[in-house]
């Protein structure tokens, strides 16, 4: 049965319409239209170079698109700068792990608590008892957040000595600080050990149970199997959509991974 | 914990109070005077490492103390204003252009910022240069000294052509600057900077504005410098361009890396020992800029944290590692 413009728009949390980015030439991302339904797992796979991180960067304004639009909840965010994209409920992580690597893990987690609660200048100056309560309610929503990815044992460590599995979920811990209604996560489980792929998934698989509405970039199949929808690009065009079961029965999908020789 | 704490306090109490007690020991008012500008370069040098917390290093930072110097020198000579008012202008002066040449300047980040802002605070520097109808001809003379403080039958101090009185304030002044610089530190506005200055795109990604954040660094640092260098104007009563251009503000980066960035104490041990060392031996002045220089290469070589980085590399060389291993990792 068809959905009627407004159930369809009261679904959709992210939606990007002819979105293209060229550098230079070169058409990294082309006329890609997507969406992103709320309480949706889309993951978006596709070979090296296929544009997908420059997806996530056009989403989250890191980079600003060549041409169309991405709208979110309804409203026209693009070219908004990253704490922007960040204010309005978009948290993201990277592909490399990104850190602040001289903070500990809970600093790291507090420090990402810019938003909500915001402090003032002078509040935060004179350490009033509205910012020391702001203050003390961060630090127990950062340790939750911490036990929540599992992360709870290693609070005080320097973000820069954890394994690198361990720093990705950090990364998670920290995009989950501001409170995201849509959560980007790039490669979160690529190079990580077998224990740590585990660990990561137990993660994801919470998050997904509380509803969490999530796009994922991922190389690794793993992670394919919580996904409700993928989509496959490449050379910056959408190639394929649909469950993990019907994309990976997709001809286009095997052509573009393994070359036309081993299409049927 | 708390024990180390409380040993800490007491040696800051002890430190304090011998510099309260000072005047009554070093009575040569040269010697003073070294005390005074010291105490004003802390300040300054301080302030910069403030800025620094954000990523930024500014070469420009003496040509701000010398927009708060000129600004209420000026001000407080042409309309008579007592200084106690044009000190806080000159500081206010000092921060608006901060963030008015700040702004473009966060566009780029690390080295490149501090070849732009070394731009900035020579563009600044010419300009008070060319004013010369406000500023002298051969220098800025003529400065109102701070104005005497009479609550009469209580106490009567007199600033001008005395060193006690001035030493007095300049402390002060170090003391709540310090006092308010460490607090900005160790809030959550530190926190920001030195999340950007680890990974802008971390900081960003969770909704820091980053160029909004930096500018308020240049902001806070620069109003110390325009503060200090007002103070400094009401104390030498005459000013030259000289003094704020571009080798001053390279001395004041130099300060801040021999003292040590990564700790608050680090500028003030630095120029404590920079200003004064070359001070004491005057005789050998002919060799400052040589001494200087050797002191660097060995800080660069040996400290590289800086002087008051030494503890911890100490400490860490007799294995007092400030983390355990990651209990459960592979490695």
């Amino acid at each position: 049965m068809e959905k009627s413009v407004t159930e369809r728009y009261l679904e959709v949390l992210l939606e990007t319409k002819r979105l293209t980015k060229f550098f230079g030439g070169l058409a990294a991302v082309s006329q890609l239209d997507m969406h992103v339904n709320r309480g949706e797992i889309v993951g978006l796979i596709g070979p090296n170079g296929a544009g997908k991180t420059t997806v996530f960067n056009l989403v989250t304004g890191f980079l600003r698109p060549t041409g169309g639009k991405v709208l979110f909840d309804g409203k026209d965010i693009t070219g908004k700068k990253p704490h922007a994209t960040a204010k309005i409920g978009i948290g993201r992580t990277f592909q490399l792990a990104y850190l602040l690597p001289d903070f500990t893990v809970l600093e790291n987690v507090v420090a990402s608590f810019y938003l909500y609660p915001k402090s003032g200048f002078w509040e935060a100056i004179f350490n009033t008892s509205a910012y020391r309560k702001k203050e003390e309610y961060i630090v127990n929503q950062a340790r939750e957040i911490l036990r929540f990815v599992g992360l709870e044992k290693v609070t005080d460590e320097l973000a820069k000595n954890l394994p690198h599995g361990y720093q990705k979920v950090l990364g998670v811990a920290r995009a989950l600080a501001v409170k995201p209604r849509l959560l980007l996560l790039d490669e979160p489980i690529a190079g990580m050990s077998h224990d740590e792929i585990d660990f990561s998934l137990r993660a994801f698989e919470k998050m997904r149970s509380q509803g969490m509405t999530i796009l994922l970039v991922e190389h690794n199949m793993g992670i394919m199997s919580i996904c409700d929808r993928i989509m496959v690009l490449n050379f910056g065009h959408k190639i394929a959509e649909g469950t993990p079961g019907e994309v990976r029965q997709n001809e286009g999908v095997i052509q573009a991974y393994f070359g036309s020789e081993y299409a049927a | 914990m708390g024990m180390r704490r409380l040993t800490r306090l007491t040696g800051y109490a002890i430190v304090i109070i011998l510099l309260f007690l000072l005047p009554l020991f070093v009575t040569k008012p040269y010697y003073l005077h070294i005390f005074i500008v010291t105490l004003l370069y802390i300040i300054v040098v301080s302030s910069l490492r403030t800025i620094s917390l954000s990523g930024q290093v500014s070469v420009a930072h003496a040509a701000f103390m010398g927009i708060g110097g000129y600004f209420s020198g000026v001000i407080s000579k042409e309309l008579g204003l007592t200084p106690w008012l044009t000190i806080p202008l000159g500081g206010l002066a000092a921060m608006i252009v901060a963030i008015l040449i700040g702004y473009p300047f966060t566009r780029v980040r690390a080295i490149y910022f501090s070849m732009v802002s070394l731009l900035g605070g020579m563009a600044i520097v010419n300009i008070i240069r060319v004013c010369q109808k406000w500023t002298g001809a051969a220098g800025l003379a003529g400065i109102p000294p701070l104005s005497p403080i009479n609550i009469p039958g209580l106490i009567n101090i007199v600033f001008l052509g005395q060193k006690v009185p001035y030493y007095y304030f300049t402390l002060l002044l170090t003391l709540v600057s310090l006092v308010v610089l460490h607090r900005i530190e160790h809030c959550r506005i530190g926190m920001t900077w030195k999340a950007i200055a680890q990974s802008h795109f971390v900081a960003s990604s969770v909704g820091i504005n980053e160029a909004g954040s930096r500018v308020l660094a240049l902001a806070v640092g620069c109003f110390f410098a325009g503060i200090a260098g007002a103070s400094y104007a009401h104390y030498n009563l005459v000013l030259t361009p000289n003094t704020f251009g571009f080798l001053p503000s390279i001395f004041l980066v130099m300060y801040m890396l021999v003292g040590g960035r990564d700790r608050f104490g680090g500028p003030i041990i630095g120029t404590a020992i920079l200003v004064m060392v070359p001070e004491l031996f005057r005789g050998l002045k002919a060799f400052a800029p040589l001494i200087l220089g050797a002191i660097m290469v060995i800080v660069v070589f040996l400290m590289p944290q800086g002087i008051a980085g030494l503890f911890d590399q100490i400490r860490a060389r007799h294995g007092e590692v400030r983390n355990r291993k990651v209990p459960g990792s592979a490695a």
